[in-house]
């Protein structure tokens, strides 16, 4: 188990430049997520860390050890592909086996960690099985089991669960996890699915456009977002983001809607009278406001989803989510007040994206 | 809805004419072969013979060399299938995985060779053979046999080297395999399926050859079976047919145990399954 860094890290394929600089410490047994739009570099990323992509300029180190020369088979690193990568001609057990053989290794060595790996995974049954002879979850258990055989410094994964229906995905979600918090292996895990990301993850990586966002913890990720991507990306469904004017009135700081609406915003914000802003609000946060408090938005859509009901409005005709656990039973037209705690708003540099 | 077996023997039916087409050349081939030299040409033609003589391929065998000329062709297409292959498998894994200058271009080269008859070439290359001293030598056919279907060969290795998919490669560099020994166990073994397909073609191709081995070859020892059959028929005051045909019979029989063999790899698609 090993530590990695990563210094200033660019990739380019000729003119095109894919990743502009990436900086980033994985701790020793840290479960890091990689998490972006497709086409953000994330995946490129993990492919440098494996040594299948060069690197155009800085630094990648496993340890203290810089390997940006060193061929993929020398690097002591695992990897678990989104195909999964087995190897059809072989059985469940040459596939897991593969590495170790390669390593001449003592054959009662090979088959003892083959059949601790395959108990560990609930594969025993399997292992004289080709890989077409099994099911997409069963592969994926086999593609882990040949990278747990190995006791690598790092653990690999390039969207794992991508290939799996809804229901497997969270099944295995949860045995990645687990099969971490026993190993402590260094993993880095790339997604394109933010609650795998939040789910899984120690700390997670956001990158947009070949650049990191913001690098943190799932809550702080999700209750500090540093700018408007992040915010937009994590949480589902996403922050309500309405754009304003920051003003004040009566020692009374507020954002002004297009139409004149005005959400009163706590002093902390540091922004100044006049700038253009965007408010956030998750939708979790909205809640039901009597009196005079709040802002007036008429229902469109109600969505029950059974654990919470999901109410669409607009709000300066922006559509805005609100999230609530009550049963509350609106109609579509009705009019309801909505309203945030003061310490539940976000707000947003409308030009720069940045938290204010 | 018709039945299975009602629907096979309609689709039987309607096939026939095509059986009738391709068998007829092999069944005047066999009956002619079998039949005694005065029942060759009786008027009108019968499919029936007095006696199966299986003398007949005995007497072929040693009155034409026939056993000299199935060696050197059993020589020329193995020998050329082998140099075809060991030059392709390279040479497609190279146009499948890696990207160089003119790449496009000499994929393109590949597919204008295709397009000229090896007819057109032959002066040329009965000169190219002169000047290297390989005229009346079985290497110059495995030469020009290789040569003439590498680009065969590696257009098809390629789109079949395509279809695996990179991952397992590189799966196997994770496992700390070198690039030689992932090619050597884990994509070449799932290639086998176009190698197969590939040899089949080449060495049928190779076996079959005719123009220019009866340019190349001057002397009956180095004689290949189609012409050595040939030089049966032609220039001859009196043809020896059930002896052509004896020996056509055994010149075809190899081809079609080879590709009988053989052609269980054509359906089998190892990398199916593979991913995903």
């Amino acid at each position: 188990m090993s530590s990695v860094t990563i210094r200033g890290v660019k990739k380019r394929y000729g003119a095109l430049s894919v990743l502009h600089g990436i900086d980033l410490e994985i701790r020793d047994q840290e479960f890091v997520v990689l998490v972006g739009p497709s086409g953000c570099g994330k995946s490129t990323l993990l492919r440098m860390i494996a040594g299948l992509e060069t690197v155009s300029s800085g630094d990648i180190l496993i340890g203290e050890r810089i390997i940006n020369d060193v061929p993929p088979k020398s690097r002591d690193i695992a990897m678990v592909f989104q195909n999964y990568a087995l190897y059809p001609h072989m059985s469940v057990y040459e596939n897991m086996s593969f590495s170790l053989r390669l390593r001449h290794l003592a054959k009662d060595v090979i088959d003892r960690k083959v059949r601790d790996a395959a108990e560990i995974l609930n594969l025993g049954k399997f292992l004289e099985r080709s890989p077409r002879q099994l099911s997409g979850g069963q592969r994926q258990r086999v593609a882990m089991g040949r990278a747990l055989v190995r006791d690598a410094e790092v653990f690999l994964f390039d969207e794992p669960l991508s290939n799996l229906d809804a229901k497997l995905r969270v099944v295995m979600r949860t045995e990645i996890k687990a099969l971490h918090q026993r190993l402590k292996t260094t993993s880095v895990y790339v997604t394109h699915d933010q609650i795998e990301a939040m789910t899984m993850a120690d700390r997670i990586v956001v990158m947009n456009a070949g650049r990191i966002e913001q690098i943190g913890t799932p809550l702080q990720l999700y209750d500090t977002p540093a700018n408007l991507f992040v915010a937009d990306f994590i949480g589902s469904p996403s922050m309500n983001v309405i754009r304003g004017v920051l003003g004040a009135a009566a020692g009374q700081t507020f954002v002004e809607l297009p139409d004149g609406t005005r959400l009163p915003v706590p002093d902390m914000a540091s922004g100044s009278i006049g700038q253009k802003v965007v408010f956030g609000a998750r939708p979790e946060h909205w809640t039901l406001a009597t009196g005079d408090a709040g802002v007036a938005v008429k229902v469109e859509v109600v969505e029950p989803t059974g654990a919470n009901i999901q109410v669409f409005s607009r709000l300066a005709g922006t559509p805005v989510c609100a999230i609530f656990t009550e049963r509350h039973d609106f109609k579509p037209g009705q009019t309801i007040r909505l309203d945030v705690p003061a310490d539940k708003i976000h707000l947003f540099d409308a030009e720069s994206g940045v938290r204010l | 809805m018709m039945s299975k077996t009602k629907r096979s023997i309609l689709y039987w039916i309607i096939l026939a004419p095509l059986v009738i087409v391709i068998l007829f050349p092999f069944a005047v081939m066999f009956v002619t072969a079998v039949r005694p030299r005065d029942e060759l040409f009786v008027y009108p033609p019968t499919w029936g013979f007095s006696e199966f003589r299986w003398e007949n391929f005995a007497e072929m065998w040693v009155k034409t060399n026939f056993g000299g000329a199935l060696l050197n062709s059993l020589y020329v297409s193995i020998t050329a299938t082998g140099a075809a292959l060991v030059l392709s498998i390279p040479a497609a894994y190279a146009m499948s995985r890696y990207r160089f200058v003119g790449k496009g271009l000499y994929k393109n080269f590949l597919l204008m060779t295709q397009m000229m008859s090896p007819i057109v070439l032959v002066l040329g290359l009965f000169r190219l053979m002169m000047t290297l001293g390989l005229v009346n030598d079985l290497n110059s056919l495995v030469i020009t046999y290789a040569a003439f279907n590498m680009a065969f060969t590696i257009w098809m290795l390629q789109s079949y080297f395509n279809s695996i998919p990179r991952d397992l490669e590189e799966a196997a560099w994770m496992d700390g395999a070198s690039h030689l020994t992932s090619l050597i166990r884990i994509f070449l073994p799932l290639a086998v399926p176009a190698i197969v397909v590939t040899a089949i073609f080449t060495f049928i191709n190779s076996w079959n050859e005719f123009v220019l081995a009866l340019t190349m070859m001057r002397s009956a020892e180095d004689f290949t079976l189609p012409v050595q059959i040939y030089s049966q028929v032609a220039g001859r005051y009196q043809v020896e047919w059930h002896h052509v045909m004896a020996g056509t019979v055994l010149a075809t029989v190899p081809v079609a145990i080879v590709f009988s063999w053989l052609q269980r790899y054509l359906i089998r698609g190892m990398a199916l399954g593979a991913v995903k």
